[in-house]
């Protein structure tokens, strides 16, 4: 505090001064959490860098083997399969979730009767146990007994989808899970982001003679750029991390067609005790998260500029 | 759109809301229906839970869905009295009070620091805390239990609070929020005297009540939830949440889905009390804090 | 745990991190006196719905008045994460149960596991087989207490009604389709039969009633698991079984298929006595009359000792235990799997490791236990082989073969292409 009280004198302070100062109260802000993270989050994960280029079981000792697990993993044709079923589902989830997130959220941000028992509603899914959630769309997407079929046959539909039996339809049917258990999630984060948006932009623009479109492009997009930027970031790492959604709805079934990476770790590590294979698979995951995340820091920094 | 917008409807902030006269019933009508099939499809799960809860086991599952229970209330009954129940609401009730009160303090503590001074490192330091979000926690959970027995913290309630209460997600979201209040109001604060500290405690703080609302609930039921955590770190029967006390009734061969289902309706009801008492605070933004930038 | 903030920080500290978190740190603090009184710890899973680990706590401590016995209770679903955490972490109990067969090799090979060969040689005979998965290089480091072998269950009152004859306990698969045929017409009956999702109800028959099946399997050619699938798929597509995808994506269960007379027949395993037994107390299950007989067999040739499936559950110290708490230990393991423990378990419908005359009439007194010839028979004279050989590429081929059975019994791959799919998978993982 003393310090502070200095930066308000009226002579300005020697730059190095300040930069020390600056640092010390910057520190003094990030400290608290960050040394519980360094020791209780950051530590593990750096072993686990080092656990990657060994032969870990858990067990013994943890024998040096170089890049041998990053040899095995170019010629794994499981890890690729896993690794394609990752993208896949990150690639569609992502877009989807988010923009229907943002439509859920500027709905419910309006002054409709009932907004507030939907809203309540609208966070349901994520709160729901999962395992009855995986049960309740199980028996949905049942392809003979499930009602979507029976409503799909009833529409003319003379040869529906065999939905999570089916290796072509797993994928898409977990990601119609996937959207629908986040959605809510990511509403009420936009719905924060929306409360952070001036309401005199809003009468400018209208004044501008803006209609609806052009406030939302205008105003209400520009505006979010922020909370757009970290539900981006947030729901791309956790789709390709993906893990207990895959597991509760088809274990990576039916062959391989829902296998996605974080499965492939938690097989390969706790199934099959091998860890060392296990960690560097989860270092390829971790450099595929990072830099999907420079890339949108990128891209977040130059629309901003 | 006209002029006369503004007069008829104060309320401009989505495109939904905004039209006049015969415009408004049609979207509104729109907007309703909507929302109406999204409910259904959004509580159908819940609903089934509600009703699987008043079955008796082997009438969970069945090829068709039934949607008429068995009225087994005694399922209520008896997942607190044969059962622990008690002892897991309780821990489950004192963990997520706890980390999410660590988490939004810390977090938005940490998150001032991150985004409205400037210090060398503290991109480093930043990027290090996104990074780690990147790795998936299966991975390193073996090194972490290890380490988190020698500090002697594992089979302890403070093994959760720990693994918890630091999280990246809290600082990355209130970082994201702090960019969006107006820095001419940070700097005519310093003018007025008010030291950093002062103001993140009285201007960004209060500004920042939507974010802090939706950390608050967030964190509240991720580890109202959380499952993997309470598995690998609380293994005393009194220490456990209702997550990990559920699976008691999962057995090597067998399983009591109705009991499962009755506590999983427990479980959910305090977080939907939570939820509709505490979402004024969400809807609630800058222009209704009375501050302008 | 400082080292994060010594120079050059991230390859030192990994290292340090890495040096003190993987060094196996020894079991429980409290050390105990050779002679005075000990306490040991035992790993259980979901007590509340699990008695047998309570019960045989008990039971010992009677006959060992110095002895206590603490359970301390594990998930059940995931029991092998957690005692793999434990062990790492030097926390684990004095004693553990190796819960399936598949991660055996993961503790013995990791050293975790006390060699208990002396307790071994002094089983009784009828144990001896079940001990033989457990057995490394002549060594031993698990005892079985139970053994859970899969019979044919059979709902008699759903049989009468479609006037079907009774197993006689000669049935070939071949029988068995046929009658599966037959009552997949009965009065209320969803199918003949009910074939549970798990990989193991095809492929344990496979393995232990092929000529080389556990060779084979253990060499990753897995085309010997073919005619079992093809028995399986034929089975479903007649609509004398309940289809897989039906079963997978309504969650069935077996309890429910059976216990609620859906299904007039089903294989499982044995510890669906004691279930359906509970179940038909408490009303989760109808009454009706049921009985066992030994599972189908591949030609008539095994029909006087016929061959079936099942898992042993044996009991192994933990390595790091206490020196002076290793007595008292292996006198543990010798009571569970001895008589008196094996009856205790009989009691209450669980079917021990030991099947001598008098724990079979322990478990044929239970009242619910059906009492005909054949049942009897079934349990006494049956010979079961493991689920899947053990050795440390198990876990692997595991998964590669669960990939298969999901592929196949879902109807998405053809049998030989998804068999020949998982032989590559298994050159690709484990190599030739």
């Amino acid at each position: 505090m003393a310090l502070t009280k200095e930066l308000r004198a009226a002579r300005p302070p020697r730059p190095g001064a300040l930069r020390r100062r600056n640092t010390l109260i910057g520190l003094s802000f990030v400290l608290p959490n960050f040394i519980g993270f360094a020791v209780l989050t950051l530590v593990p994960v750096l072993a686990l860098f080092y656990l990657s280029f060994t032969d870990w079981n858990v067990f013994g000792r943890a024998n040096w083997t170089g890049t041998a697990n990053l040899e095995r993993l170019l010629n794994d044709s499981s890890f690729w399969t896993a690794l394609r079923n990752t993208l896949y589902y990150t690639g569609v989830h992502v877009p989807v979730t988010m923009a229907l997130s943002l439509a859920l959220a500027l709905l419910l941000n309006t002054r409709l009767r009932g907004v507030r028992f939907f809203r309540t509603a609208a966070f349901f899914p994520y709160v729901t146990s999962i395992v009855a959630v995986a049960a309740v769309w199980n028996m949905m997407f049942s392809p003979d007994s499930g009602p979507i079929n029976q409503l799909l046959a009833a529409a003319g539909i003379a040869d529906p989808p065999g939905w999570t039996t089916s290796t072509d339809w797993s994928m898409p049917s977990v990601i119609i899970v996937g959207v629908w258990r986040d959605l809510g999630f990511y509403m009420l984060l936009f719905l924060a982001g929306l409360q952070t948006i001036p309401r005199e932009l809003y009468e400018a623009a209208t004044i501008d003679g803006a209609g609806a479109w052009q406030r939302f492009r205008h105003v209400t997009l520009p505006g979010l750029r922020p909370t757009t930027f970290f539900i981006s970031v947030i729901c791309t790492i956790g789709s390709l991390k993906v893990f207990d959604l895959i597991l509760v709805m088809t274990q990576g079934g039916p062959g391989q067609s829902t296998l996605v990476l974080s499965q492939y770790i938690y097989q390969k590590g706790f199934v099959q005790n091998q860890f060392g294979y296990a960690s560097s698979i989860s270092v390829v995951l971790f450099l595929i998260c990072v830099s999907v995340t420079l890339v949108q820091f990128l891209v977040n920094r130059r629309r901003n500029a | 759109m006209s002029l006369t917008d503004t007069r008829v409807t104060p309320d401009l902030r989505t495109p939904a809301a905004a039209g006049p006269g015969r415009r408004i019933s049609f979207w509104r009508v729109l907007g309703y229906i909507a929302l109406t099939v999204a409910a259904i499809g959004v509580l159908a799960p819940f609903f089934w839970m509600v009703l699987s809860s008043l079955k008796t086991n082997n009438n969970v599952f069945t090829v068709p869905i039934r949607w008429v229970p068995d009225w087994q209330f005694g399922n209520y009954v008896d997942i607190w009295t044969k059962s622990d129940m008690l002892t897991w609401v309780k821990n489950t009730l004192i963990l997520s009070v706890v980390i999410t009160f660590l988490q939004v303090l810390t977090g938005s503590f940490a998150a001032y620091g991150f985004s409205r001074l400037r210090w060398p490192g503290r991109d480093v330091l930043f990027l290090a805390y996104l990074a780690t979000i990147a790795v998936p926690w299966q991975a390193y959970m073996i090194p972490q239990f290890i380490l988190f027995s020698k500090l002697n913290l594992s089979n302890t309630l403070w093994a959760m609070v720990a693994l918890q209460a630091f999280g990246a997600f809290g600082v990355f979201l209130m970082k994201q929020f702090y960019e969006t209040v107006p820095e001419e109001l940070s700097e005519a604060a310093r003018l007025d005297g008010l030291s950093e500290y002062g103001i993140w405690r009285r201007i960004m703080l209060p500004l920042s009540i939507p974010a802090i609302a939706s950390l608050t609930l967030l964190t509240f039921v991720n580890v109202w939830n959380d499952y993997l955590g309470p598995l690998i770190y609380l293994r005393d029967p009194d220490l456990w949440t209702i997550q990990i006390g559920l699976k008691t009734f999962i057995g090597q061969y067998n399983a009591q889905y109705a009991l499962i289902m009755t506590g999983s309706v427990l479980s959910v009801l305090p977080i939907a009390i939570v939820f509709a008492l505490g979402q004024k605070y969400f809807v609630q933004g800058i222009a209704t804090t009375g501050i302008k930038g | 745990m400082d080292h994060s903030s010594r120079s050059r920080p991230t390859r030192f500290a990994a290292l340090l991190a890495v040096a003190a978190l993987t060094a196996t740190g020894c079991s429980s603090g409290d050390s105990a006196d050779a002679d005075g009184p000990v306490t040991l710890t035992v790993a259980g899973w979901s007590i509340a719905t699990t008695p047998e680990f309570k019960l045989l706590a008990e039971s010992f401590e009677k006959t060992n008045p110095d002895v206590t016995v603490e359970i301390k209770e594990y998930d059940a679903a995931n029991y092998d994460t957690q005692m793999t955490a434990d062990l790492s972490a030097g926390s684990a109990p004095d004693l553990y149960p190796i819960k399936c067969l598949c991660t055996f090799s993961t503790y013995q090979g990791g050293g975790q596991l006390l060699d208990v060969s002396d307790v071994a040689e002094g089983l009784d005979e009828t144990v001896k087989t079940a001990v033989e998965p457990y057995t490394v290089d002549g060594a031993s480091y698990a005892i079985p207490y139970r053994e859970d072998g899969w019979y044919l269950f059979y709902n008699k009152d759903m049989f009468e009604q479609a006037k079907a004859e009774l197993p006689n306990g000669q049935w070939t698969w071949d029988n068995f389709a046929q009658a599966a045929q037959q009552l997949s017409t009965a009065d209320g009956a969803d199918a003949g039969t009910y074939n549970h999702v798990w990989p193991s109800a095809v492929q344990g028959f496979a393995n232990a009633q092929s000529a080389n099946g556990y060779q084979d399997f253990l060499a990753g050619n897995f085309a010997f698991m073919e005619p079992f699938y093809q028995r399986a798929l034929a089975l479903q597509e007649s609509g004398a079984a309940v289809d897989y995808n039906t079963a997978t994506t309504n969650s069935l269960t077996y309890q429910s298929e059976f216990g609620t007379q859906k299904v007039p027949m089903m294989l499982m395993g044995s510890w669906y006595i004691g279930t359906l037994i509970a179940q038909q107390e408490s009303g989760d299950a109808e009454k009706f009359e049921w009985g066992f007989a030994p599972a189908p067999q591949v030609d008539t040739s095994t029909l006087d000792a016929p061959v079936t499936f099942g898992g042993p559950t044996g009991m192994g110290i933990n390595a790091g235990i206490d020196e002076n708490k290793v007595a008292a230990a292996k006198e543990f393991l010798t009571y569970i799997s001895g008589a008196e423990g094996a009856s205790t378990l009989a009691e209450i419908g669980i079917t021990p490791a030991n099947t001598s005359e008098t724990v079979a009439e322990s478990l044929f007194s239970v009242e619910g236990v059906p009492t005909d010839e054949l049942s009897r028979s079934t349990f006494t004279n049956h010979v079961i082989r493991p689920e899947v050989p053990v050795s440390e590429n198990t876990a692997t081929i595991n998964t590669i073969l669960t990939d298969a059975h999901t592929a196949i019994m879902s109807g998405s791959s053809d049998v030989t292409g998804a068999l020949e799919k998982a032989k590559q998978e298994f050159g690709n993982q484990i190599g030739n």
